[in-house]
């Protein structure tokens, strides 16, 4: 195996192209062979190494090939890093995780000018800081894919004021937290988002997480914005606490959760829901946006049933139709039977009747 | 298509519990650690046990199972449940534990796999002295990823009197945590 120290540019174990597993149970046997190996945050990287691009000057159209991933910061050849004969080494760096882990999964084993490419993560070329903001954004992806705000952050969140902000808006606890009306708030952690992530160190830790049990919070992101647009008592519960800055930073909040519900209510619903509106029109006007949320709170309104009208003459149009048409055919038959008396009544009848 | 999910991964963990075969085992392991990493598994990855199973793997001597286990560990302990559930477990022992191992990969996962389990209830033990230690000396090492993530471990999940309190104890005692060889 490849030695592991070193500075980056050295071969790594964790770049070795493994051989692909023959042994699989078929239930388990993928679409494609692959081998024996487990993917941690740690491993996968913007970085990735390009090996076996055969040594025709083709870097131009290799990084565009990449490109179709995702944007890439960027990419130089490595000259020392050992390399079949003919062949180079690349390295690539991508804007985002994602599109790298796209790419790699994409041009992994792709057949490249002729030569077949091997893709790996190249971990080892991150900075502190690039490491750090991996683990971050992995910690806000489950946090937001579990619906878990852990106000527990890093003390020191360093780096370009962007990416602090970000991390303040996801892992700031109060747009989960609110159905528990706690006295603990404490107001400076609304005061600025760059509070938020310097404040929450170790002291909201503890008061926050007391929050962020909720069995409502087991759900993902839609269930609880439906959770937040059936109950907006929520919002008056918290204002006790006497923190108005939250209940307005909750009015932000609710607009984009109340959409969400709509989206998972019929449109009859919604129709429903409008024509009943227009017929109390008076009502919703003086109570305004609030009574349209008591409205929500019953839960969607299945529509009606549709009331017939059973003296509509349209109802008869069918039988009409066929009665006038029976009507017409024995009136007919009537006039044959005339006609022939001695063929009988009966027979001629039957016989002209024909089967729809 | 859930039922089927969860029924998928039930077949994995019968597999591994009735295999004699090594082979296998390490193949339905890295698969459960690699489900691990997609939160929509984890409720089913609960009711399955599959926690304790990676807990329990942290202590065989196959390393390539506690490697594969540890890795499973460090995919999912970043949600809430999992994590209170490894703690309240006791599993930051035999995760402190890997920072011994001769494989890199396992040292690396126990690294991110302490600071995710790192909550104010929870460090005294994630950030305990030897550990602090520990990570002193890996920031040291030549091997970046290692040299980065003790890094990290030190400037923002231990407070400077603790590093200062390891370092004055690693410059009294030669006792310390290998390094990985590879």
């Amino acid at each position: 195996m490849a030695a592991g120290g070193g500075d980056p540019g050295a071969p790594y174990r964790h770049h070795a192209q493994l051989g692909a597993c023959e042994s699989r149970a078929k239930y388990r046997e993928g679409r494609r062979p692959r081998a024996v190996k487990v993917y941690t945050i740690n491993l996968e990287s913007r970085y990735l190494l390009i090996q076996g691009v055969p040594a025709l000057g083709v870097m131009k159209e290799l990084v565009e090939q990449f490109a179709l991933y995702g944007a890439i910061e960027e990419y130089h050849a490595l000259d020392e890093y050992p390399a079949e004969q003919f062949t180079e080494v690349y390295l690539l760096k991508f804007q985002k995780l994602h599109c790298a882990r796209v790419a790699k999964k994409k041009m992994d084993e792709r057949s490249f000018f002729g030569s077949l490419l091997h893709v790996c993560y190249a971990p080892e070329f991150e900075t502190v800081q690039e490491t750090r903001e991996k683990l971050q954004d992995r910690r806000k992806y489950i946090a937001k894919a579990t619906n878990q705000r852990d106000c527990f952050v890093l003390k020191k969140v360093e780096g370009p004021k962007t990416t602090v902000s970000k991390t303040s808006e996801h892992d700031c606890p109060w747009s989960t937290s609110r159905s528990h009306a706690s006295s603990n708030w404490d107001p400076s952690c609304f005061t600025s988002s760059h509070g938020v992530s310097h404040n929450t160190g170790h002291q909201c830790g503890n008061r926050n997480q007391s929050l962020l049990t909720s069995p409502h919070y087991d759900n993902n992101c839609a269930e609880t914005s439906a959770y937040f647009g059936q109950n907006p008592s929520l919002t008056p519960s918290v204002q006790p606490g006497g923190c108005t800055p939250p209940a307005s930073l909750m009015q932000q909040r609710m607009v984009p959760t109340y959409s969400g519900i709509d989206r998972f209510m019929p449109r009859t619903t919604h129709l429903q829901e409008r024509k009943r509106k227009r017929e109390e029109g008076n009502r919703f006007s003086l109570l305004g946006t609030s009574a349209d949320n008591t409205e929500v709170i019953i839960g969607p309104q299945l529509p009606g049933i549709p009331k017939v009208d059973m003296d509509d003459e349209s109802l008869n149009t069918s039988a009409t139709l066929i009665r006038n048409k029976l009507k017409e055919v024995a009136d007919s038959v009537s006039t044959i039977s005339v006609e022939k008396p001695e063929s009988g009544s009966a027979k001629p009848l039957v016989k002209q009747r024909r089967r729809i | 298509m859930e039922l089927g999910r969860l029924e998928y991964l039930q077949a994995l963990v019968t597999e591994f519990q009735v295999t004699d075969s090594p082979e296998a085992k390490e193949q339905v392991l890295a698969n459960l650690a690699n489900f691990a990493y997609d939160p929509k598994n984890y409720e089913y990855l609960r009711q399955l046990q599959v926690l304790d199973l990676f807990l329990d793997m942290l202590t065989e001597d196959n390393e390539t199972l506690v490697e594969f286990a540890i890795g499973g560990l460090c995919n999912l302990c970043l949600d809430k449940t999992n994590k209170e559930y490894i703690l309240e477990a006791r599993g930051v022992e035999p995760i402190i534990n890997c920072l011994s191992s001769p494989n890199e990969e396992t040292v690396v996962s126990a690294v991110t796999t302490l600071m995710f389990l790192t909550t104010p209830q929870s460090r005294h033990q994630t950030t305990a002295l030897p550990v602090v230690e520990c990570m002193l000396r890996f920031s040291l090492s030549a091997n970046r990823r290692l040299s980065n993530l003790a890094t990290l471990f030190l400037e923002d999940y231990c407070s400077p009197p603790q590093v200062e309190e390891a370092r004055n104890l690693s410059k009294h005692t030669a006792v310390g945590i290998p390094l990985p060889k590879d």
